[in-house]
């Protein structure tokens, strides 16, 4: 919810008279509360819905009463305009039934299959797409916003803290006796995946140095159920300045707290946001299948540190036995980074540190268009990739956003000129052309009234092919996979039951894929 | 207190209430000796039901009470005990029924039958007896008849299932009523297994539904010792035992309550000695107990004291004589009901003015009584003895509040008797559209001349006399057959119960095909020639709509044949193929426990075990076998008929008693068939003909008769199809393709490419053709369905179905095949009108849905009630229910319902996910609900793959 705060923003700057009502799951009902420009805040209990359903038999009518009775309360309120942030299937059909014309993100069609109408959103797809991931350098905010088709927005997340969770939270500082010398540094240790866990011992470390070193008092928060790795550190810690909070917040206090510090140091995870949303920065160790480009905070002048390894950013959903890439950042790093970050802003790093290997340290800016981005202040490494991906991030931007861009000479990156042609990518353009001719000649079968079926039903297979080799070729070059993907999500989303306005939307879809092609190819060349 | 006391308190309060009033409190006729012995005889007859061969049987009731059923016993079993444990009881049964040379009574001590000998009786039985027995008592009885009766002796017990009813222990007339499956459990640990428990039903009101208690008969055969004791079986029939302290009204209070409302009712009537004899009886209770009756003892006193008065001022007032049976008279209302006839049912009209047959009114009398005439058929009472009137409207009252049916379009009554039942039902349910099935011809006949029951004939909307032949038209007219019921007359029921089974079969097959919709799982064998019929079945079965699913375990004949590869000694073979066999059992029950079903139906051969058998029917599932194998050459149902309730047969005689006798439920008679999408006549190609064809052409397995009666063809040519045939001469150039085995559209094109089919019935025992052979294989049914001609070996049963000579060309030896050969390659013209014949015989008799309906008929007459309770619990028609207030999402319900889905979201959705089109907003909140789920379901497997 924090990441769609610059959408919702920019919603109100754009459209400052309209009524903004959010509608989630039951279990975010209370951090939308803190979200700034929310007129109304509705819920809907899906744990219920599914305990039910659970219980099968006559639950079943218990979550389909629930349902109507949802359905018909939002009915009730005569939305002019939805916008659904979710990819889910069910949010979608959810949306349908409210049967509101203007809509935005993810929908539904008559048949109940998922549409992605927008091209941004259908990029989101494409981004999150394992195989594409790291060719993406747009923050997912920002995608999601374009596919909003909202504009203008703040260069940050944001929340409201109230006056009385700031009360209470330096309540609690004092009842905990916390010295008030000292920078004032969060630490949240725990994750959400085991594989994104650094270890305690890393933390106790980079701890010890900040207190001993930057006389910093530490925090460490976290839930529940990161109590034992929190209580770990803190034992072995210099309890005069180390202290947790787990257990003793609820999300206002949490903000309030994150408000307070001078700096936060964590994951990939929720006070991430919460910290950069109340203007903290952040010192973020991306791990395993954390991905800095796609989710890191997005506000100008937080650090980024992405492992540099093989397997990294892996599947989400597998699980890890051997998380090298945690080694590849030291609690002495973090501590350095910390320290510089305490006194201030930094666009450079000190030589020692600007030497690192293994990890790259990105900091946190938005480039001229107001889109995020990372700039990687260390030795450069995987250039390759990182070629790649400002290609694809210029290309994108000037296809879908119609972004003046500058010339490829005067990149952020110094780059090597590729000699030759950018593996695959011939074979895609020729066949985005061998599409373009099936489809004329599908246009002219359709309308020539005595063309044989079966010769339409050839070019019919004949471009089923196509879309199949276009497909492959994604698989085997994998630096084209956002392209072709891409292409795919275009084909997937084509509606309509009219045989000529189909095919002039699938002219369309092969056309963009030349001109994507093109234009990927002189960013890399 | 201990068991020896419970027996004396139940030998006093026996012994006292029998010296009040003996035939009120023996259940049913307590108007007088000969109502007694009437409703004595209808009972007998219901609890012994399908007991055979009775004279050279023994017999044993337990509470034998005054000899009520022990009367009628008497008339047809060899060796009569009576049991009971009050002496009054007793003495009453030696001067009411006197001493006879078959009849053995016994002064129980109401704990055992220890006068009789282990093993000594056929049958026992216990009816309205057992049921007031507190529960260690009828334990010890059901150990105590397990004792007494001879190995696979019939115990019949009438009994209350449901719910449980909380009754003390000390109670000796509140009736026990034991939730069905401990009941199950009880009895099968007490040595018996369960053939059948079908509800009791009765002129009066027996079972009490809002209480949940039903009233039930069951028929239990002895299928070993028990080893438990009767405290473990107490414990498997409530396993929280019976309580302490009753929690409703004590057996003391009932019986003084009842004692008062019999006083009431004899005050009444006017016979205020009784009245006052039975005021007294209730008073000494009342003295004694904490139910407040006094009102109730007031209004009797002031009716007595009223009475008294009205009597002693017509003192001198003629007492009306004792009815009298009378004969019918000529003259009556006969011809004024027949003119109604005449217009409104002209074959029944017919019927009656036709001369007399064997179903004349032999045996049909009438009798009056103080509300009118009543008719007997052989000393059955068909209408109410005393009061026909109050008696029928009491009895459509019952049957109306029974129907759980808010509107009743159609009822269907079985018995006309004197059409007071009917006056009543066309009064107190008008809107009713009323169809009335008479069995007797005789007792129509006496009714019209009874009684004038021209506003009966007009307001009836059918009458049948015998079957109900017109009733499949029944539906049509907007008439739904959710608001169709049938109410059988139990009189009718008891005097004609054969016409009955009729009546049940056309009524409920119809009906449950339409309605019941059960779970059907087909079992199939492992390998063999039955393994097609097995997919002919279920095919049929989907094609009629019913919820079918195939266990096919043909896929486990690798593993069977390799028993044999591994193991070469026969014994050995034969203990790993038991062993296989158990394991394929177990895998049977757990794809039971996956996926619920109603009905088991086993082909012949299907790997499964008596226990597992008997597991499932513990379970309620109604066990099939179709044992399309000739039953002497597969004796496997000797040892496996007694775990199945319906056994099919393809033979006829011997065979139906052979298996009944092994402990079958039911047998029946049902021949194979074709399945005429399979079996069809089809274009060959030249290449297929010439691969196919031939002027002469067998299919089947090398049998010994086949091979000694093929041998001497082996001039012509004829090509051999199939396996088990040597490889010898002739053979060698007789069979084809090495003597593989075929699949069923391979020898369809064999059928359609050759010119002469030969079907010569299998024997392993005969040379050519088996001159007792009777049962008819598929091969006749799928030949002719294909369009093919044969010449099929006679066969006893071929005649019934088909016309030898017209529909189907035979020989019955070898001579007569080869002439027959030689005649029809001379005279191809000469075969067309049999193939078109049998094909046509085929498509209109003998295909696998007109079994399978024939099957499912059979089934549902006997269980219909059983699958409809079964129905009722399921979950779905609670969701449907509920539904009602979306009429969309309801109907999708009652769509899947009858799809076969489970009740869950997933049945639901099922169509959903595969169809096409546009969404209605119901079908998107079922596939949202859908998606959450799944959602939630992905999600908690990536949390697991995430830690």
């Amino acid at each position: 919810m924090l990441q769609a705060t610059p959408t919702i923003a920019g919603m109100k700057m754009e459209n400052p008279e309209c009524k903004i009502t959010v509608l989630v799951e039951k279990q975010f009902e209370a951090i939308c509360h803190t979200i700034p420009n929310v007129d109304e805040v509705l819920s809907i209990d899906l744990g219920m819905t599914v305990r039910s359903l659970a219980r099968e038999k006559e639950g079943l009518l218990d979550a389909y009463e629930y349902l109507s009775e949802v359905v018909e309360d939002l009915r009730e309120r005569n939305f002019d305009y939805t916008l659904n942030m979710s990819s889910s299937a069910y949010t979608a059909l959810l949306l349908s039934l409210l049967g509101i014309e203007r809509r935005g993100g993810w929908a539904a069609d008559p048949e109940g299959y998922r549409v992605i109408e927008s091209e941004w959103a259908q990029l989101f797809a494409t981004s999150v797409f394992h195989q594409n991931r790291q060719y993406n350098s747009l923050n997912l905010v920002d995608v999601f916003r374009c596919s909003a088709d909202v504009e203008k927005h703040p260069n940050s997340l944001l929340i409201n803290i109230g006056e009385e969770p700031k009360a209470r939270a330096h309540a609690l500082l004092k009842e905990m006796n916390f010295p008030d010398d000292g920078p004032l540094v969060m630490v949240q240790a725990g994750a959400s995946q085991a594989k994104r866990q650094w270890a305690p011992e890393k933390f106790i470390q980079c701890i010890e140095k900040l207190t001993r070193e930057q006389n910093c008092r530490v925090i460490l928060s976290g839930t529940k159920k990161e109590q034992p790795i929190v209580d770990s550190i803190v034992q072995r810690s210099d309890r005069s300045r180390v202290f947790s909070v787990v257990g003793k917040t609820g999300i206002p206090e949490l903000g309030a707290l994150l408000e307070m510090s001078d700096l936060l140091i964590t994951g990939d995870t929720g006070p991430m946001h919460m910290s950069v949303a109340a203007g903290t920065p952040v010192i973020s160790l991306f791990l395993a299948s954390a991905f800095g480009f796609e989710t890191g905070p997005y506000a100008e002048g937080s650090i980024v540190l992405q492992p540099v390894i093989g397997c990294g950013p892996c599947n989400p959903n597998k699980a890890c036995s051997r998380p090298e890439c945690h080694d590849q950042i030291s609690p002495e790093l973090i501590a350095e980074l910390a320290a510089l970050r305490l006194r201030s802003d930094f666009t450079e790093l000190p030589p020692a540190l600007a030497a690192t290997t293994g990890v790259v340290i990105y900091r946190t800016y938005f480039d001229e268009n107001g889109f995020y981005d990372l700039k990687a202040l260390n030795a450069e490494q995987n250039a390759d990739m990182e070629r790649y991906r400002d290609a694809y991030r210029r290309m994108w931007l000037d296809d879908l956003g119609g972004f003046e861009l500058s010339s490829p000479a005067e990149k952020k990156h110094g780059l090597t000129v590729l000699t030759g042609e950018v593996d695959g990518l011939r074979e895609v353009e020729k066949a985005a052309q061998e599409g373009q001719r099936l489809i004329q000649q599908l246009q002219r079968l359709i309308q020539d009234r005595t063309a044989s079926p079966q010769l339409l039903g050839e070019t019919g297979d004949d471009l089923t092919e196509l879309d199949r080799n276009i497909e492959q070729l994604g698989f085997h070059h994998p630096h084209l996979g956002p392209l072709t993907r891409m292409f795919i999500f275009g084909k997937e989303n084509i509606s309509g039951t009219d045989a000529t306005g189909l095919a002039s939307q699938m002219l369309g879809i092969y056309q963009a894929l030349e001109r994507r092609s093109g234009k990927l190819g002189q960013q890399l060349l | 207190m201990d068991e020896r006391e419970i027996s004396d308190r139940m030998k006093a309060d026996w012994d006292r209430r029998i010296a009040h009033d003996y035939r009120f409190w023996m259940s049913d006729g307590y108007q007088s000796d000969e109502i007694m012995w009437e409703t004595g005889e209808r009972d007998f007859a219901i609890v012994t039901r399908g007991i055979e061969d009775e004279h050279n049987k023994s017999i044993v009731e337990i509470g034998c009470g005054v000899g009520r059923l022990l009367r009628a016993a008497l008339r047809r079993y060899g060796r009569v005990i009576g049991v009971d444990v009050s002496e009054e009881a007793i003495n009453r049964v030696r001067e009411l029924v006197g001493e006879r040379e078959n009849l053995e009574l016994v002064l129980g001590d109401g704990l055992s039958l220890s006068q009789i000998a282990p093993k000594s009786v056929d049958v026992v039985f216990s009816y309205a007896s057992l049921t007031s027995t507190p529960l260690d008592i009828f334990s010890r009885y059901l150990l105590e008849a397990n004792r007494v009766l001879c190995d696979g002796g019939t115990l019949r017990l009438q009994i209350y299932l449901g719910t449980e009813q909380q009754v003390t222990g000390d109670d000796t007339l509140h009736l026990r009523c034991f939730a069905e499956e401990n009941f199950r459990k009880a009895i099968a640990a007490a040595g018996f297994s369960i053939e059948w428990i079908e509800e009791l039903e009765l002129p009066f009101q027996v079972s009490f539904e809002e209480a949940g208690i039903i009233a039930k008969v069951g028929s239990f055969r002895k299928s070993g010792d028990s080893q438990l004791s009767y405290e473990a079986i107490s414990q498997l029939l409530m396993p929280d035992g019976e309580p302490e302290e009753a929690d409703a009204i004590t057996g003391l209070e009932v019986e003084c309550w009842m004692s008062l409302n019999y006083a009431r009712e004899l005050a009444e009537s006017g016979d205020l000695e009784r009245a006052q004899q039975t005021l007294d009886f209730a008073v000494a209770h009342a003295k004694s107990i904490n139910l407040d009756v006094q009102d109730l003892l007031d209004q009797i006193v002031s009716l007595l004291e009223e009475k008294a008065e009205e009597q002693g001022a017509s003192a001198e007032a003629p007492r009306s004589e004792a009815p009298t049976a009378t004969l019918i008279s000529g003259d009556s209302p006969y011809s004024a009901n027949l003119e109604i006839l005449r217009q409104r049912f002209p074959d029944v009209y017919r019927a009656l003015l036709e001369p007399h047959g064997a179903n004349s009114g032999e045996g049909v009398e009438s009798r009056d009584t103080a509300e009118g005439p009543i008719l007997l058929a052989h000393g059955q009472a068909l209408d109410h003895p005393t009061a026909p009137v109050r008696g029928a409207e009491n009895w459509v009252k019952a049957q109306l509040q029974q129907s759980d049916l808010s509107s009743l379009q159609q009822v269907v009554v079985y018995g006309f008797a004197s059409g007071y039942h009917l006056e009543s039902l066309l009064n107190l349910s008008p809107q009713s559209e009323v169809i009335v099935v008479e069995p007797s011809l005789g007792v129509l006949r006496q009714a019209l001349h009874l009684r004038d029951l021209r506003h009966v004939l007009q307001k009836i909307a059918q009458l049948s006399l015998g079957a109900l032949s017109s009733f499949e038209q029944k539906g049509e007219d907007g008439v739904s057959e959710f608001q169709q019921e049938l109410f059988i007359r139990p009189q009718t029921a008891t005097a004609f119960p054969e016409e009955l089974k009729e009546v049940k079969s056309a009524y409920y097959g119809e009906r449950g095909l339409k309605l019941l919709n059960p779970s059907m799982t087909v079992l199939g064998p492992i390998q063999g020639g039955t393994l097609p019929i097995l997919q002919y079945t279920v095919h049929g079965l989907a094609q009629m709509h019913q919820r079918v699913r195939s266990l096919d375990m043909s896929c486990f004949a690798q593993g069977f044949s390799g028993i044999d590869q591994l193991v070469q000694d026969d014994n050995r073979q034969a203990l790993a193929r038991g062993k296989f066999s158990e394991t394929l059992s177990d895998i049977v029950l757990e794809a039971a426990n996956e996926k619920p079903m109603d009905i088991l139906i086993c082909m012949a051969q299907a790997p499964i075990t008596g226990k597992a058998l008997q597991e499932l029917r513990d379970r309620g599932v109604i066990t099939v076998l179709w044992f399309v194998e000739d039953y002497l050459r597969f004796p496997v149902w000797k040892y496996m008929a007694q775990y199945y309730d319906f056994v099919f047969t393809i033979q006829k005689g011997e065979c139906l008693d052979a298996i009944k006798a092994a402990g079958a439920g039911e047998v029946h008679y049902l021949p194979t068939a074709a399945d005429p999408l399979v079996h069809a006549p089809m274009e060959l190609t030249a290449e297929e003909r010439k691969r196919w064809g031939s002027p002469i052409s067998f299919v089947g397995a090398g049998y010994h008769n086949r091979q000694q009666m093929f041998a001497s063809l082996s001039g012509m040519p004829f090509k051999i199809w199939g396996t088990e045939w040597p490889h010898c001469k002739p053979f060698d150039r007789m069979v084809q393709e090495n003597g593989r085995r075929l699949r069923p559209d391979e020898y369809v094109k064999i059928f359609n490419a050759t010119d002469i089919n030969i079907n010569l019935h299998s024997s392993t025992e005969r040379d050519g053709v088996d001159p007792a052979g009777d049962f008819i294989n598929p091969r006749t049914f799928e030949l002719a369905a294909a369009g093919a001609f044969q010449l099929v070996d006679t066969r006893s049963l071929l005649g019934e179905l088909f016309v030898p000579g017209e529909e189907i060309e035979t020989f019955s030896d070898r001579k007569e095949l080869v002439e027959k050969i030689k005649f029809y390659q001379e005279h191809p013209e000469a075969r067309i009108p049999f193939i078109e014949k049998s094909r046509a015989r085929v498509l209109k008799e003998h295909t696998y849905q007109h079994r399978l309906k024939e099957m499912l008929n059979t089934i549902y007459r006997s269980r219909y009630e059983q699958l409809k309770r079964k129905q009722k619990a399921s979950p779905w028609t609670k969701i449907i229910e509920r539904a009602e207030p979306f009429p969309e999402l309801q109907k999708r319900c009652e769509v899947a319902f009858k799809r076969g889905e489970e009740a869950n979201l997933d049945g639901l959705v099922a169509d959903i996910v595969t169809g096409e089109g546009a969404l209605s907003e119901t079908e998107q909140k079922l596939l949202f609900l859908f998606h959450i789920r799944k959602q939630i379901i992905r999600m908690k497997s990536e949390e697991q793959v995430k830690s």
